[in-house]
């Protein structure tokens, strides 16, 4: 066989190969994870850059569910995501779009390659010759050499100027949320709240600011936005105790109220009795809970009763407990 | 008592590189001065603050404040030890101590008083060691005494070694997910070797630049120290991954994190440098980019350390709260511009090099793989830092996140892949095409093949087959070479094909070298390509006694268990897996409670079995029963060999030296 007629058949071989590798890949039935995608491309609000496909925390598996149930609805992709970001705030798209102040982010290493080639093409057509003396420096070239480092060094004291100026100029953090605390809040927007609250997510001065916040969602039982300020609250070690007992105590309401999960109502109180065995506030929706949820009238009877031996309750809870007590006794449902 | 040792340490570390500066300066004058001594003392220095730092963490000296914030009595060893690089502060001790190192076998390898492009290097290397251990008597001192002292802790330090100590009892203890593995206790070390090895060719660099012989002699000499940074920054990088895998519970390695990407940017540039430094060494090309190259890799190390170090990634407002931001900023941009604007100055010494004939050679091989490792290394740095500068600049938060990471660095790694094939069977200077035809054509079809069989019997996903097809193109034409070049020599000789193996191998060991971690790096890309196509994952609820079945494997859950250890609780359910009937052996995932910290630390349990990992995630554990996530990596060990690989043919490269100057054989040129 000649050289030729082998390097053909090669070829041929190839080419087959080729051929079917494609068919195969491209005849595969599509399995994308739909669930997953879509977790993938959303931040996790309460975590460091984590997707919510990835994190394991409560709020992201919460958010996860939610996209399990509405792919199964058969809602499209865009507006599962719109969803999410409409309604966790925090929530950020991981995949930024190429428009608006995201395009920079797709053009700039289509630049780069551009430029890249550019170079490259440049060079090889005005190359040095080999073992060329070099040229030396002129007069000229040198003025102009130290002209350009000038300009460098000031472009870059221009840059550190402007920047370290529109940090300072944006709302100071740490002094901004000490003044909003000092003031009367109900003057202040939720979305004023929602922005000093993001800004200051390290800071916890900001915790009694952002219980204030969770407070209005809750008052409005718009449990979705409540939720991620009072977790946020929980989960900081360096919330005040009241502060942790009223997230606590608020997000284990919600998780008997909104979700019907008992189990996960009491563990919560329970986590904050941890703190306070005697904080009227847990014992009363510990107390409720069990009650409403768990169907433990008993258990409900003996708490409102401690209660109420309690002189430090206040006169109208007071009221509340003597006719919750009056109906649990009575073996009556919860209202 | 440790915090003056200490501080006499740093004191004395930061005049003997004040003296390298002041006397590298003479000696590249031509006058005469000694840089050995003040070297030594720099490393000396070093090793008194490390030395200090160790004793106080190893004996619990609580009137440290660094002590006290981040150690506590119950830290075993070796996490007590590792504390020292869990901070802030000790880090930089770590660093200083590595760059200690470095500049002292530089300064111990300078050729007498005639040279002065080792003197001006030794000079670069006091400059930023004086950077180094200047922070740590200012910004980030490790050795300010606690007084005020909290029940645990320290609330307020002093940078007066004689100031009256207020020590308390107790500290917290290092971050929980650091002394969850031992892994945590090497990976920075590894790392920071790998950070701070880049300083010794920026260092030849500029100082080449100054004294205005751009000539390869800098690059030669920097080679080694290259190498070694390259290596220790792959092996670092592998282990990180390892490690989040092992600890973080989410059944991955590698998340686009900024952190992670601070480690990655040096490395494509370092990746892009080693083979720019050799077109220069062997071709005179490409002066300007080496310096371009070896200023931006360096400039990438303190960037990152930057990014990671000054709070910055958490929250853009963290940025003024600290000093140490601003000090690492500010020393960047002196970088930058000080490197460029010498460089600027050369420029006419530089600018002079030849063209390449073609771009179907070595050279022209490597150009476009410096072109894709630099948009590669460009497009983690514009993904990175846009978010944060956008935040600082506007306020608008955007995200940029795995998808926009993946979509980019996807097709650029098979691109590499696909360069990596063609390059080491590519001539230096132009390759006839019957030449590389001959070279091509096996491992093409050995290639195809593989990907038909990987299809036929295993998955059909496009990007799996992408990576078996290229990954085995680029082995095979790696081990056609080989073969190729010694049954020409066996042929010839009349020995053994293997004899003439090792020959062809023990003739020209750094290219041997680099296609070994070329190997590697094929392995990773398989591995990455299995573990992220192929996953499988379910939430299950068991009772105990009760059994599940997940990806052909058995899993009983037994009971839940409960044990104490030194320094926290551990609690977990016990878990049996079997597969084919027979009992492969038991998971045990688990949460961790460190004392002080509120929840638990949740630590996946890991079984590697030959095709893959079964990764079982402790969700929730109740008296009745035990929520787990369970979760496959198919393949997965191929990413760890991979890295291993690949940084092992770093080191190889490094202990071996060229016999001879030839790479291709005369016969096989004559088939031109």
């Amino acid at each position: 066989m000649s050289e030729r007629v082998r390097n053909v058949l090669i070829v041929a071989v190839m080419a087959v190969m080729a051929i079917a590798l494609t068919l195969l890949v491209s005849t595969r039935p599509a399995d994308v994870d739909r669930v997953e995608e879509i977790g993938s491309r959303i931040k996790c609000p309460v975590c460091q850059g984590e997707s919510i496909a990835n994190s394991p925390s409560p709020m992201a598996e919460d958010m996860m569910d939610l996209v399990s149930e509405r792919v199964a609805a058969g809602v499209p992709d865009q507006e599962i995501i719109d969803e999410l970001l409409g309604s966790y705030t925090g929530a950020v798209l991981l995949d930024p779009p190429a428009s608006g102040s995201t395009l920079v982010l797709w053009l700039a290493p289509i630049a780069a390659l551009a430029v890249g080639v550019g170079v490259i093409w440049w060079w090889q057509r005005h190359p040095g010759a080999v073992g060329d003396p070099p040229a030396p420096p002129t007069e000229r070239s040198r003025t102009r050499l130290v002209v350009g480092g000038v300009v460098l060094i000031f472009a870059f004291a221009g840059i550190l100027v402007v920047a370290s100026n529109s940090l300072q100029d944006r709302p100071a953090p740490a002094s901004g949320a000490a003044d909003l605390a000092d003031q009367d809040l109900t003057e202040v927007s939720d979305e004023t709240m929602e922005a000093v609250v993001a800004a200051n997510a390290d800071n916890p001065q900001v915790n009694g600011m952002r219980l204030a916040l969770a407070e209005r969602y809750f008052d409005a039982g718009d449990y979705r936005s409540a939720f991620p300020h009072y977790l946020e609250v929980a989960e900081d070690p360096d919330a005040t105790a009241a502060e942790a007992i009223t997230a606590l105590v608020r997000l284990s309401w919600m998780a008997y109220d909104g979700n019907d999960e008992v189990e996960t109502a009491t563990r919560l109180v329970e986590e904050a009795l941890a703190i306070d065995p005697n904080s009227t506030v847990a014992l009363y929706v510990k107390a409720r809970v069990r009650w409403c949820g768990a169907g433990e009238t008993d258990e409900a009877v003996t708490i409102f009763e401690t209660l109420l031996a309690d002189p430090g309750v206040d006169p109208e809870t007071r009221a509340r407990i003597e006719s919750d007590l009056e109906l649990a006794r009575d073996g009556e449902g919860c209202p | 008592m440790l915090a003056l040792l200490g501080t006499a340490g740093v004191i004395a570390a930061l005049i003997g590189s004040l003296l390298l500066v002041v006397r590298g300066m003479r000696l590249t004058r031509g006058m005469e001065a000694d840089l050995k001594s003040p070297a030594g003392l720099v490393l000396a220095g070093a090793l008194v603050a490390m030395a200090a730092m160790q004793i106080a963490l190893l004996s619990d000296d609580f009137s440290l404040a660094y002590v006290a914030n981040h150690h506590s009595v119950a830290t075993p060893f070796p996490f007590d030890a590792a504390t020292a690089w869990a901070a802030l502060e000790g880090s930089i001790v770590l660093w200083g101590l590595v760059l200690a190192v470095f500049t002292w076998m530089t300064a111990r390898r300078l050729g007498g008083g005639s040279d002065r492009l080792g003197a001006a290097a030794v000079m670069v290397m006091g400059g930023v060691a004086i950077f180094f251990f200047g922070l740590m008597i200012t910004v980030a001192n490790p050795f300010e005494v606690c007084v005020d002292a909290l029940d645990i802790g320290c609330a307020g330090s002093s940078a007066w070694p004689f100031a009256a100590v207020d020590a308390p009892a107790n500290g917290p203890g290092p971050n929980p997910l650091l002394q969850n593995h031992f892994l945590m206790a090497v990976h920075p070390p590894v790392l920071y070797v790998g950070y701070v090895g880049l300083t010794v060719p920026f260092a030849y660099a500029i100082g080449a630049l100054a004294l205005g012989t751009p000539g390869p002699e800098w690059l030669r000499r920097s080679h080694r120290s290259t190498l070694v940074a390259w290596s220790f920054l792959t092996l670092g990088i592998g282990l990180g991954g390892w490690w989040a895998y092992e600890v973080l519970s989410w059944g991955g390695y590698w998340a686009w994190d900024p952190v992670e990407n601070a480690s990655l940017m040096p490395w494509l540039a370092a990746t892009a440098f080693i083979h720019s430094g050799l077109v220069q060494r062997r071709r005179e090309m490409l002066q300007a980019w080496n310096f371009v190259l070896v200023i931006g890799a360096f400039a990438l190390t303190i960037l990152g350390t930057f990014l990671t170090r000054s709070g910055t990634i958490n929250s853009v407002h963290s940025f003024t709260q600290s000093a140490i931001g601003p000090a690492l900023l500010g020393f960047l941009v002196l970088v930058l511009v000080g490197s460029f604007t010498l460089f600027a100055m050369r420029s006419h010494l530089v600018a002079s090099s030849p063209r390449i004939e073609t771009f179907v050679s070595r050279e022209g091989t490597f150009l476009v793989n410096n072109l894709l490792l630099t948009v590669y290394a460009f497009v983690v740095l514009i993904g990175t830092t846009y978010p944060l500068l956008l935040e600082a600049f506007t306020g608008t938060q955007v995200g940029v996140g795995e998808p926009f990471f993946n979509r980019l660095a996807v097709p650029l790694s098979f691109m590499l892949l696909l360069t990596m094939g063609f390059g080491p069977i590519t001539p230096w200077r132009g390759a006839a095409p019957g030449l590389l035809w001959s070279r091509l054509r096996a491992p093409t079809v050995v290639a195809l093949a593989a990907g038909l069989l990987v299809a036929v019997t295993v998955t059909r996903v496009g990007w799996v087959i992408l990576a078996i097809v290229l990954g085995i193109f680029v082995i095979g034409v790696i081990v056609g070479l080989l073969l190729e070049l010694a049954a020409a020599r066996a042929s010839r000789s009349g020995r053994p094909l293997l004899v003439e193996v090792r020959t062809v191998i023990g003739n020209d060991p750094p290219f041997w070298a680099g296609q070994v971690s070329h190997i590697g790096v094929v392995l990773v890309a398989i591995g990455i390509a299995f573990a992220a196509n192929l996953p499988l994952h379910a939430d299950v609820e068991l009772a105990p006694g009760e059994s599940v079945e997940f990806a052909g494997y058995i899993l009983t859950y037994e009971a839940p268990f409960r044990r104490d250890e030194p320094n926290r609780a551990v609690e977990g359910a016990r878990v049996i897996v079997h597969r084919d009937d027979r009992r492969v052996g038991t998971l045990e995932p688990r949460a961790n409670f460190y004392p002080g910290v509120t929840g638990g630390i949740v630590t996946p349990a890991v079984m590697t079995r030959p095709d893959g990992d079964l990764y079982l995630t402790l969700r929730n554990l109740d008296t009745e029963t035990v929520e787990l996530g369970l979760d496959t990596s198919p393949m997965i060990w191929l990413v760890w060999l991979g890295g291993l690989t690949t940084a092992t043919g770093g080191f190889w490269s490094l202990s071996a030296r060229r016999r001879r100057q030839v790479i291709e054989p005369k016969p096989v040129l004559a088939d031109v």
